[in-house]
């Protein structure tokens, strides 16, 4: 190995890489910017449909309104009754949210002690109606609520008497046990993504590009022997896949610090993270770099144009997707040990226990030991196909 | 120097280059002249070592290409045809420093070099633009004064003039009267017979991967009793072997 062609190599790939445009906006612009942008969006578009759907309820009541019932709905922040011939058309129309169906004497039968058949229709198909079926419910849970008391009370009992067990629920969750829950199912999957795809125009560039425009050719014939070239590539490729998942790490992070969607009652705490676990997510970030480069430098250099690259690329980002997204679901404490032994699958493991914080050292030498094997196979097969002359001479 | 020694070069079942064997002395330009698909490129590649021979060998100052590429490659300046395969993102100073480096120069007089290649070759007010803004001829000088840059010994020139107008043309010409001058080895390849008339010593005519003729052009001529250098080519690549 020759560190100084080395790392004049790299310098040069690296410069080469800055300037290209495309290159920054996949590993860069992507994660920094449209990922963000995307969870604002969908996360403004959800507050505004639900801030929509609480603001205005308008109901359809088929039978008498002015009864104590009704009155109880009607206090109800948001609630309104529309009068109408055609009130399930309405619905279906998304006119009105839901369609409550009740007898006018409903007072009477109740204080006989009968009990009363309403009927309630709603749009499941419609987030806002699901919402008014839920404020139409809770009004009326209340006033039969009132109304069992009610019957208790002219019996001489209280409404414990029907209340014969109390569950009090507690959560033994940290608010860093529950960041990490909440950063593990997203922040594994976004990483390994991001490590796949984001070394993929650096890697179509450096070998089937150079080849395409011949630079290649006029680099093999300096005295730079051919595994230090591959040497510079690989870490110019590692270097993109690696900012473009540090990028990613960043975005999200923020994102979920600033709106953490679904957790508005935890408070967002990165303290499941300390120097040991931050050194084993960047020791397999590392490997999978290197796993990802060197599968993505073979295929660049088995492909015959930069085009033929890109379409061979492909299944790369799927093929780390599936194990991504079967993980997903996991819990560290569910994942089976041969997945720490797996490729991809062993970097995820790890990323989910580290956010879980819950590290086990077995699991991380098993995935740190297996990766490296991984990591050697592909480097392997990357410095063979680099030496076949067929393949790197147009 | 360079010896081509019975070399054959086949891809597949395919015979690109068939027993070629002629040699270039040190001080002499040789013009190396063929139809497309003569093998000329491929033979090329091969002193470069870029492609390994199938059988034969070439040596170039006395090292192997087959057994001692890394010394070849340190004695050789290598400038391809057709597309002159510079990084475009680069500026013109970047490319030529970036081969420069590769082949072990000191900054300093790598600087200095470069500085005296664009002179020659009259390329300084564009030598710190970005190369993909080049014309065709803007871009074959920065090419030609990569390959030079670390003044090899062994110059391996496949289609130099394509691209540049008459007078970068004429600068070149003088630029490879000079490097003969300095006891430079050169090989050139074209497809325009007068310029190669003008710059080369001998010639070698290839013709489907074999050789056809190796000699000078007035031997050429006298051989077949003609003075158009076209006709004379024609003649040679469509008769019987001569050698």
């Amino acid at each position: 190995m020759n560190r100084r062609q080395i790392w004049l190599v790299f310098r040069k790939e690296f410069i080469d890489l800055l300037r290209d445009r495309k290159t920054w906006i996949g590993a860069f612009v992507i994660p920094l910017v449209v990922i963000p942008l995307l969870f604002l969006l969908i996360g403004s578009s959800m507050s505004s449909v639900e801030e929509e759907a609480r603001s205005d309820i308008p109901l359809v009541v088929l039978g008498k309104a002015d009864q104590p019932l009704v009155e109880q709905l009607l206090a109800q922040p948001g609630t309104r009754l529309v009068q109408t011939d055609e009130p399930l058309a309405l619905l279906e129309q998304a006119e009105v949210r839901a369609v409550l169906e009740l007898p006018d004497d409903v007072e009477q039968k109740l204080s006989r002690g009968e009990t009363i058949k309403l009927t309630l229709w709603y749009d499941p198909s419609n987030q806002k109606s699901a919402y008014a079926r839920d404020v139409v419910g809770q009004a009326i849970d209340r006033y039969e609520q009132q109304v069992v008391a009610e019957r208790l009370n002219a019996v001489g009992l209280s409404t414990r008497a029907i209340q014969p067990i109390e569950t009090s629920v507690k959560s033994v969750a940290s608010d860093e046990r529950l960041t990490g829950s909440m950063l593990a199912s997203i922040i594994p999957l976004m990483l390994v993504i991001s490590l796949a795809s984001g070394g993929i125009p650096a890697a179509t560039d450096l070998v089937a590009g150079e080849k395409e425009r011949g630079t290649l050719e006029a680099l093999i014939a300096t005295p730079v022997a051919p595994k230090n070239m591959l040497t510079a590539k690989l870490f110019a490729v590692m270097l993109m896949s690696g900012i473009s998942a540090l990028a990613s790490l960043i975005s999200l992070s923020s994102v979920l610090a600033f709106a953490p969607f679904g957790m508005d009652q935890v408070e967002y705490s990165l303290g499941f993270l300390n120097p040991v676990t931050i050194a084993l997510l960047l020791v397999m970030l590392l490997l999978l770099a290197a796993l990802f480069a060197g599968v993505e430098l073979t295929i660049s250099t088995m492909a015959k144009s930069f085009k033929e690259a890109q379409t061979y690329m492909t299944p790369v980002v799927f093929g780390a997707m599936v194990p991504a997204y079967m993980m997903l679901p996991l819990n560290p404490a569910d994942v089976p040990l041969a997945y720490y032994l797996l490729p991809v699958f062993n970097g995820m493991a790890i990323f989910k226990e580290v956010f879980y914080g819950t590290v086990d050292a077995l699991h991380a030498l098993l995935a740190i030991a297996s990766s490296l094997v991984y990591v050697v196979a592909a480097i392997a097969v990357a410095a063979r196909f680099f030496q076949r002359e067929n393949l790197l001479v147009k | 120097m360079i010896e081509v020694n019975q070399v054959t070069k086949r891809f597949g079942s395919f015979v690109a280059v068939d027993n070629l064997t002629f040699a270039i002395q040190p001080g002499e330009v040789l013009g190396l002249l063929g139809e497309n698909g003569a093998g000329k490129t491929t033979t090329m590649r091969m002193m470069a070592t870029v492609l390994q021979p199938t059988s034969g060998d070439i040596t170039v100052d006395g090292f192997s290409v087959s057994r001692q590429s890394m010394q070849v490659r340190r004695r050789i300046g290598l400038l391809f045809g057709g597309d002159v395969g510079l990084y475009g993102r680069l500026t013109a100073r970047e490319n030529i420093s970036y081969f420069g480096m590769l082949y072990g120069m000191e900054e300093r007089a790598l600087s200095e070099r470069i500085i005296q290649l664009s002179r020659t070759l009259q390329m300084e007010e564009y030598l710190d633009r970005r190369v993909s803004g080049f014309s065709r001829g803007m871009k074959q000088k920065v090419a030609i004064a990569r390959s030079l840059v670390h003044d090899p010994a062994v110059i391996l020139l496949d289609e130099p003039t394509t691209g540049l107008d008459v007078s970068a043309a004429s600068v070149f010409r003088r630029l490879i009267a000079d490097l003969r001058q300095a006891g430079k080895t050169i090989l050139f390849s074209s497809h325009n017979m007068g310029e190669v008339e003008k710059l080369c010593d001998r010639v070698v005519i290839m013709h489907r991967g074999r050789l056809r003729f190796v000699g000078s052009i007035a031997e050429l001529k006298q051989r077949y009793r003609l003075d158009d250098l076209d006709d004379l080519f024609m003649r040679v690549v469509g008769g019987e072997h001569d050698e």
